[in-house]
């Protein structure tokens, strides 16, 4: 069968084939190989003195691709800026990792190596917590349910396929869609945005709840430009004993497939999501899911990590066992009979079982006399298991198919040899436009209808009815829960206490994640983006009651097509705002992902880039989850202090967007200042000084205040004229809307009062107000006169009900 | 006073076993999680433990229907379930585990066949919220004793909509006092606001909410306010715990 295939493949005359034919039949064969690529593995086949075996382009595309390589990111690239040219030979090295290699902090356990980021956990110095976050954007962009599911069961196998297994404890879940309710005209391949909307809610719950892993932290952003590329992301927490932390595959090893079988859904999953979509884009790149071989898997591996019968394990990702077993067997070589492996269809050729990207699989290395003890708990758990072959030793990865060869490579070549492409990058500063807010003639009605129009706002309003359909309790560690308070309230950062995978119910030790992410910001400046981003991440943590000292980022661009010079060069000042950041808040990057060619054209034709956008995930330790603050007001009488200073900066603004003004001004991040804040806030939380804590984002204070007030069913009283303000004259839409980084709210109890202001002393502090049993959100103008009174009730309606109704007002 | 032990029945897809096995360890029990596995091959007998656990999850993915596999495989075991139950012993199946104690008969009236069963909530899809439960004082469930009249817990299901083989079936549950947790506000559409069902014995119960994620005054939702030592789930739990130790 195999030298059937071989004999009609197009491949027998490739070694004289010219550039060009190189091209045009990797885009015919889906392998999203350009030229340079191309022509390096006619060399290397020259040098053999025989052309590729199709099983053998596979593996190469697969092992090349912009999805398993990061090729831009760590590539070379040549940046223009302001007339200067420069040139990085690794934007990646030269800006993350950099930073992390800096910072050198010696809890991190692993980073950039495996399949998620290591670090320590809790203070037994038994335990670790591996990090990750991935991205599932060009799947969902097709498949929203199948392309979320397998999003989610992906990076659960990550964080069970890095060192030797980690158990899960969360699962996070952030999303950039167009507004469902979007009226814009789409291609007509497109699907419209309520349903991509829907589509991937159900696919995240449908995963995350069978397979008993709490979706507890998240975000939703809107913005047209999604409309034909949906970003999903998906993250997953695990905590693993520190003597699992690293693997060790040794020559003699055998090759073990676990989990599921092998079939034709997800073949060039890796290839595919490696270019722009287009309308003949294949649905078959789109895995199918079955949470319920992902958990049997799960289970049966950590009952087989603890009595140590494997010395190594990793994920059936992009790629399927091409990568995976590339990536296990990348010293050792690897010998694999495909002929082994459980089919689910058995019309499945060699080459595709090679690259399949078939769901539930995991790769492990396991000592030939621990197979029988291994074989017996997968047995029990009901997950299938097939000895593919062994890790031999000699850096040669051979794999064959009844006798066939599918693939005879140096992994060398595999590994080392992918040429490095420079890629043009340039960024023209744009010219900043700004126009007066003009006099505000509204009454105080008027005031606080604009109020509940932003909390209405579809970045701002509640994402119940998302939220209450995950299971974000199970494990019975959710602590601080995306939902706050009596009245159901937005909480900044969701805290875990993992004692379902400790065991350990005296052991009080738990973790906060936080997310930061802002394409607003990105469009105007995306050096700014990374560092308010960071911010907001920490700012979330910090409103939790976490402890930032040892705060660990996760970096997620999604960009458009790097061949775009101004993507690109978008993309270096993102970098580098990552390094600033990083640097600024003494917080190392322990793992990361980037996804490109997140464009389409639309329905003129138009190629359409999505805005670039960058996620930071933050997990940070909380000594004692039993001290966590949430983010409620708690008691009328209270005081309410703001920390942090207000810019004239309503470019990125929610309001501007609402008041329809031009305006680009944003402020610059000082994370210095802004970490010493955080800091003494910090201090001042753990000694149990702060009632609630809220940060300021989008809406600004206004949406903050009302948040922290409806969810508590306590009214609050702000004077607008104690607002620490940096710009010229002090218009109150200004001090209430402005988004500018850095803010936090909290109410400190009087008695309080004095020993909360001694450790903040030397920070932006200002007592702006107090919670006070009116049931009204009350401002009064910086002249004194009454701004408005909204009723914190109503305030709730707009804020509680908006996505339903865009949901409902959907295609 | 004896250690009591606890046995947590396990199926692929079960996935509250782990937080149950630690409420039990904290009330001071000695919890053992055994595969459905091992007790349909005779590995592991039941009649070897005090309490018994058919823990939350979604048991082999629920896809025919919640806990409908489980509830087949149980058939093998049936008599020695029955004897378990009779002996008096508790015997306790929360969400995924209510179901199947429900479908396989054992519940409400064990040795009489299914008597009623689960469906989809009214809302069309899985909810995750906390809920009031109200306790009925007059039932004779073990695992209800000593409690306010009201508690909270979280409940998280998609079929968690109870319903009864007929009007007859609800009108004994009612007389003999077998609903022992009826919701304050119903989430899900059951019947009789059903949340937690006992035996006329007392000494089974299933609930839909989830009394092992409240184990901790600190996992309720709210807890920063009222802070509290109480936590109403683990005292559902430490009744069972009482009785046999």
């Amino acid at each position: 069968m195999q030298a059937e295939l071989v004999k009609k493949s197009p491949l027998e005359n490739f070694l004289s084939l010219p550039a060009a034919a190189l091209v045009k039949l990797s885009r015919d064969c889906g392998w999203s190989l350009n030229a340079a690529e191309m022509t390096q593995v006619r060399g290397y086949f020259k040098k053999l003195g025989r052309p590729p075996s199709r099983g053998e382009m596979e593996t190469i595309a697969q092992t090349w691709s912009e999805h398993c390589k990061h090729k831009t990111f760590s590539g070379p690239v040549r940046f223009a800026c302001g007339g200067k040219t420069e040139r990085i030979a690794n934007l990646f090295k030269e800006t993350i990792v950099k930073a992390t290699n800096e910072l050198d902090k010696k809890w991190c356990l692993s980073v950039f190596k495996d399949n998620a980021g290591v670090i320590e956990f809790g203070n037994t110095g038994k335990w670790a917590l591996a990090y990750k976050a991935e991205t599932h954007n060009h799947p969902c962009a097709i498949e929203p349910y199948g392309g979320a599911e397998t999003g989610v069961g992906g990076v659960i196998r990550d964080v069970l396929g890095v060192g030797l297994g980690a158990k899960p404890v969360l699962n996070t879940d952030i999303f950039c869609f167009a507004p469902p309710d979007s009226r814009k005209p789409l291609p007509k391949t497109a699907l419209s945005p309520g349903r991509v909307m829907r589509g991937v809610v159900r696919g995240v719950r449908d995963y995350g709840n069978r397979i008993g892993i709490p979706t507890a932290a998240g975000a939703i952003w809107f913005d047209e430009g999604y409309a034909l590329n949906p970003l999903v992301f998906v993250g997953t927490v695990g905590i693993m004993p520190v003597w699992a932390v690293d693997k060790s595959v040794k020559a003699g090893d055998l090759i073990v497939c676990a989990g599921g079988r092998t079939g034709r859904d997800g073949i060039h999953g890796a290839t595919f999501s490696s270019a722009d979509i287009e309308e003949d884009s294949p649905a078959s790149a789109v895995q199918i899911g079955h949470p319920l071989n992902e958990k049997r898997v799960l289970d049966a591996l950590l009952r087989a990590r603890d009595k140590k019968l494997y010395r190594g394990v990793t994920d059936c990702g992009a790629g399927g066992f091409s990568s995976a077993i590339g990536e296990l067997g990348s010293e050792t070589g690897a010998r694999v009979y495909l002929e082994r492996a459980s089919l689910k269809d058995t019309t499945v050729t060699p080459w595709e079982i090679w690259v399949s990207e078939s769901q539930e699989r995991m790769i492990f290395a396991v000592p030939p006399e621990n197979l029988r003890a291994f074989k017996e708990i997968f047995d029990e758990e009901g997950s299938e298991t097939a000895v593919l072959g062994e890790f031999p030793g000699d850096g040669r990865l051979l794999v064959t198919h009844d006798g066939e060869t599918v693939v005879d490579l140096a992994m060398e070549f595999l590994h080392g040899d992918c040429p490095r492409i420079e890629k043009p990058a340039e960024w023209t500063p744009r010219k900043p436009e700004k126009s007066k807010l003009g006099p505000s003639r509204s009454g105080v009605d008027e005031n606080a209808k604009m109020l509940s129009a932003v909390l209405a706002h579809l970045n701002v309003c509640s994402r119940e009815n998302v939220i209450r359909q995950y299971d974000h309790e199970v494990q019975g560690g959710t602590i601080l829960k995306p939902l706050s308070g009596p009245f159901n309230g937005p909480q900044d950062a969701c805290v875990i206490w993992p004692h379902a995978a400790t065991g350990d119910t005296a052991d009080f030790s738990g973790f906060a994640i936080s997310h930061g992410i802002n394409p607003a910001v990105g469009k105007l400046d995306p050096y700014e983006m990374a560092l308010q981003c960071a911010d907001e991440a920490l700012r979330n943590l910090v409103c939790a009651g976490a402890d930032i000292n040892r705060v660990a980022f996760l970096d997620n661009f999604c960009w458009g097509n790097p061949e775009n010079k101004k993507l690109m060069g978008a993309l270096v000042l993102a970098a580098r705002g990552c390094y600033d950041a990083a640097m600024g808040y003494s917080a190392p990057f322990i793992s990361g992902k980037d996804s490109f060619y997140n464009q389409a054209r639309d329905w003129r034709s138009r190629d359409t880039p999505i805005p670039c956008t960058l996620l930071i995930s933050a997990v940070s330790p909380v000594e004692d989850v039993r001290r966590t603050v949430s983010m409620d007001v708690k008691r009328a009488g209270s005081f309410l202090y703001l920390l942090g200073e207000t810019d004239d900066d309503m470019g990125p603004s929610i309001y501007r967007e609402i008041a329809g003004f031009k305006d680009s001004s944003l402020s610059k991040t000082n994370p210095t200042k802004a970490l010493r804040l955080y800091k003494a806030l910090c201090s001042a939380m753990q000694k149990g000084l702060v009632l609630s804590a809220h940060d300021c984002s989008q809406g600004g204070l206004a949406a903050c205040a009302a948040e922290m007030a409806f969810t508590g069913g306590i009214g609050v009283d702000i004077d607008l004229a104690r607002v620490k303000y940096r710009g010229g004259k002090a218009d109150p839409r200004l001090l209430l809307y402005s988004e500018t980084y850095g803010r936090i709210l909290v109410e400190v109890a009087p008695e309080n009062e004095r020993e909360f202001l001694r450790l903040l002393d030397g920070c932006a502090v200002s007592k702006i107000g107090a919670a006070a049993d009116t049931g009204l959100l009350s401002v009064t103008a910086p002249g004194g006169k009454t701004f408005m009174e909204a009723d914190i009730a109503e305030l709730r309606q707009s804020w509680k009900l908006a996505l339903g109704v865009a949901l409902e007002g959907s295609k | 006073m004896k250690t009591p032990k606890v046995l947590i029945v396990r199926a692929p897809g079960t996935n509250c076993d782990m937080e149950t096995a630690d409420s039990f360890k904290y009330l001071g029990a000695k919890p053992e999680l055994a595969h459905i596995a091992r007790l349909t091959s005779g590995a592991v007998k039941i009649g070897g433990c005090d309490i018994l656990v058919f823990p939350g999850g979604f048991s082999y993915g629920d896809y025919i229907a919640a806990g409908r596999i489980v509830t087949a495989q149980l058939e093998k075991i049936a008599s020695d379930l029955k004897k378990f139950i009779a002996s008096g012993r508790p015997v306790i199946g929360i969400c995924n585990g209510f179901q199947v104690l429900v479908k396989a008969g054992f519940l409400p009236f064990s040795g009489r066949g299914q008597q009623a069963s689960f469906t989809f909530n009214d809302n069309g899809h899985f909810t995750a919220k906390w809920v009031r439960l109200r306790i009925n004082k007059n039932s004779p469930c073990l695992f209800a004793k000593g409690l306010p009249d009201e508690i909270e817990l979280p409940i998280a299901h998609g079929e968690g909509k109870f319903v009864a083989q007929s009007p007859e079936v609800l009108g004994e549950l009612k007389a003999k006092n077998c609903i022992a947790f009826r919701y304050v506000k119903n989430p899900n559409g059951s019947q009789e606001a059903i949340a937690g069902l006992s035996n006329p014995e007392g000494n089974c119960l299933g609930i839909m909410p989830h009394p092992e994620r409240y184990a901790f005054p600190f996992q309720h939702p709210a807890w920063h306010r009222h802070g509290g030592k109480y936590a109403a789930g683990l005292e559902i739990l430490r009744n069972a715990v009482k009785h046999v130790s």
